[in-house]
């Protein structure tokens, strides 16, 4: 709006009569109607809601013309303003018409200034499986009019912006946003696990030695697949427990912790992971170990979803399937490497060398991260 | 994607604010309308017949848009051309109208191509070649734009085409020698309006060479000549802001409590006064961003980028609107809330395509921090 238009600087002029006209202090937004609908079966509730000013150059209404519109002008109006409301908005279900029955209007004060509220209830043959709205609204009045709707059906909120001048809007009842939600979180789970190594390289350093047995002060391979599926699935287990108790907690908003303490001791908790293999002082229950840094890890998960928001309606749902897509993710990884590792475990080279220098090039890294995110200044 | 849900959630807590009433008395007043305005039917019906009444009332609603920031009259002067405008040649005055239009809305490429459709009928269309002048001038097109400047010559008002190369040349490292030509232009020899243009732009000259003091007289001498320019009045707002002196913000202010980039100079202003009298201002504003984001508009992003960053103290939300509204407008206002965004965000490499431009450019503004400088 600021840019300078010097093109029209002269028709200034012109308006100058006109300047600081119907001086009420309101903000002055462009045109908008508002229309919410609440479907409950075959039976349809709802308001729709205009500038009184907007009512006025649709239908006229000052029947005194002295430039006011009082609620009693207003109120006289009712039966030719719902008129035209059923002229210009139509809700349908499997192409028949919904018909719409106004009842008596109220007031709504917005910021940019009062509304006549419309309350309607409406009725469709068939419970619908989705919903077609025709807006008119305005039309041929002010193109840049938009009916911002919030349609409410199962539970669920759904928006939109209908114009004047656009084609119906059809809206799907059966398929609510949460479907919609829970794809999306648990994909963005999935690629975060995927994408933010550092947690999947402190499971895999505890995961490693879960091949191989410490006996006498050296590491031997298990016997056979059961015990090394036991460490695993331990491990496993209670680094999930963990993180989804904290990143729970951290989502909803019930702890936080400073980014830069959770992301500096989760680059710690890998250094600690992997600098076990090589000197092991906790050799049977390493599950403590993920379940301790777990709970750090579920922080950092916390994180990456605050910056995604919930959306409001589908809270739990998104939370929890942006969990499971961290769960899926991690298994994935798990289910790919463990095979090669246990297939591995008897070899000296995977006992002497590829376990204790994979731990020490594990750590290294870490120890890098560890000193950015510790000491670097952010950004 | 990470703002649309967050927004959404905005969104519904701001739809549930709804509580209807039956007013106790029909005398009640619930509205003022803007003076002239009435049921529009009838001037409808005659704006759809007649073009030689369409073009004027369309004009009319576009200055009044201009002159209150009253974004419904845009979409009655829009209403007005739309049936001259689905003829398959539209009149070029039609189309130069309607382009304007499309410019305030920031709609700036469908704008120009109706610009163009314009000058190919009418190739020596001043109106055309200075709103085309403006729009690419915005976009940071700077040769494009000074060619069209120069379709201006001989063509416009005296001072006009001038006027419009120098404020580009202002832009592109020749700062100092076209603030310089630009007070070469005998004011007396303009019209009122585009004398207040030739101040404003030399105000904002003298601010990003520095020389503020400079930039108060030209800015006050503008509004002496147009007191309701808009433009002007918003500038010398920001300069006052700049040096703490809230108090006189809010008195140049006072009779323009409506329009949104107003609305955001009285809240900052009430912030530096440390006044809970702002609290108004700000929810006028969040709530007008808010249904703007709704509709899709995103007419006032660089106010809304000032408003997260100096009243909301969201770095992070107001580079991200920084950023974006970048991507559509690139005047020395938008280069200076990035610049800002980024530095407050500790994200200084969001700033860096825009330097990258400025550089480029040789654009040069003494109010911009200087690339990798601390906070």
């Amino acid at each position: 709006m600021k840019a300078r238009d010097p093109g029209l600087v002269a028709l200034m002029l012109l308006a100058a009569g006109m300047l600081l006209a119907g001086g009420s202090a309101r903000a002055h937004t462009a045109s908008n109607g508002f229309l919410t609908v609440h479907v409950d079966g075959a039976e349809i509730r709802g308001s729709v809601e205009l500038a009184v000013r907007d009512v006025e150059l649709a239908i006229g209404v000052d029947a005194d013309g002295d430039g006011k519109v009082t609620w009693g002008e207003l109120r006289a109006a009712q039966a030719r303003l719902d008129r035209y409301v059923g002229d210009h908005l139509t809700l349908a279900a499997r192409g028949r018409d919904c018909p719409l029955t106004l009842e008596p209007m109220r007031v709504n004060d917005r910021v940019d200034g009062s509304y006549a509220w419309l309350p309607f209830t409406a009725r469709c043959a068939v419970e619908p499986a989705a919903l077609t709205i025709r807006y008119g609204l305005m039309q041929g009045i002010d193109p840049s009019h938009r009916g911002l709707l919030a349609l409410e059906a199962g539970g669920k909120t759904q928006t939109g912006v209908l114009a004047p001048d656009s084609s119906p809007l059809e809206l799907s009842l059966t398929a609510p946003s949460a479907w919609r939600a829970a794809t999306e979180y648990f994909r963005a789970g999935v690629w975060h696990i995927w994408s933010g190594i550092d947690h999947l390289l402190f499971l895999l350093s505890l995961l490693l030695p879960a091949v191989l047995i410490r006996r006498g002060g050296r590491w031997e391979p298990v016997p056979h697949a059961r015990p090394a599926l036991n460490n695993i699935v331990k491990v496993v287990t209670a680094f999930t427990v963990a993180h989804s108790i904290t990143l729970t907690l951290a989502a909803l908003d019930v702890v936080r912790l400073p980014t830069r303490l959770t992301e500096s001791v989760i680059a710690a908790s890998i250094i600690v992971a992997a600098l076990n293999n090589i000197f092991p002082w906790v050799t049977e229950s390493r599950a403590r170990i993920a379940f301790a840094f777990g709970l750090l890890h579920g922080f950092g998960f916390a994180s990456v979803l605050a910056d995604m928001g919930l959306p409001r309606d589908a809270r739990l749902v998104s939370l929890v399937s942006f969990n499971l897509g961290i769960e899926a993710g991690q298994l994935a990884v798990v289910m790919m490497v463990m095979p090669l590792v246990y297939g591995l475990r008897s070899a000296a080279l995977y006992r002497r060398t590829l376990m204790p220098w994979g731990s020490a090039a594990i750590a290294a890294l870490a120890f890098v991260w560890l000193v950015q995110r510790a000491l670097l200044p952010v950004g | 994607m990470k703002t649309s849900l967050a927004a959404l959630g905005m969104m519904m807590a701001g739809l549930a604010a709804a509580s209807p009433r039956t007013p106790a008395r029909d005398a009640e007043v619930l509205a003022e309308l803007p003076q002239g305005l009435r049921h529009a039917e009838p001037s409808r019906a005659l704006a759809a017949d007649r073009i030689d009444v369409a073009v004027p009332l369309a004009r009319a609603y576009v200055a009044r848009a201009r002159a209150t920031g009253d974004l419904r009259f845009l979409g009655y002067a829009e209403a007005a051309l739309e049936p001259w405008m689905r003829s398959s040649a539209p009149p070029p005055a039609v189309l130069v109208l309607h382009a304007g239009i499309l410019q305030s809305r920031h709609a700036f490429e469908a704008s120009l191509a109706e610009l163009d459709r314009a000058l190919a009928a009418r190739p020596e269309d001043a109106q055309a070649w200075l709103t085309r002048a403006t729009v690419l001038r915005v976009l940071g097109r700077y040769e494009a734009a000074l060619a069209s400047c120069r379709h201006l010559e001989g063509n416009a008002e005296p001072g006009v085409a001038r006027l419009c190369e120098q404020g580009i040349l202002g832009l592109t490292g020749h700062l100092r020698e076209a603030y310089l030509a630009i007070l070469q232009i005998p004011a007396e020899a303009l019209g009122a309006e585009v004398a207040a243009w030739r101040c404003s732009e030399l105000g904002e000259m003298a601010e990003r060479l520095g020389d503020d003091t400079a930039a108060e007289g030209h800015f006050r001498s503008g509004l002496a000549l147009a007191p309701r320019d808009f433009y002007t009045r918003l500038a010398y707002a920001d300069l006052l802001l700049r040096h703490g002196r809230a108090a006189e913000t809010l008195t140049l202010l006072e009779d323009y409590q409506t329009m949104e980039p107003m609305l955001l100079r009285i809240a900052l202003a009430h912030r530096q006064l440390r006044d809970a009298a702002g609290g108004r201002a700000e929810a006028l504003l969040a709530g007008a961003f808010e249904v703007e984001e709704r509709r899709g508009d995103a007419v006032h992003r660089r106010e809304e980028a000032r408003f997260l960053l100096d009243v909301r103290n969201d770095s992070r939300g107001a580079l991200q609107a920084a950023a974006a509204n970048w991507q559509v407008q690139r005047e020395p206002d938008d280069a200076l809330i990035l610049a800002r965004a980024a530095r407050a965000a500790g994200q200084p490499d969001a700033a860096k395509p825009m330097q990258d431009f400025l550089r480029m450019n040789g654009f040069q503004d003494a109010r911009l921090p200087a690339p990798g400088d601390a906070s």
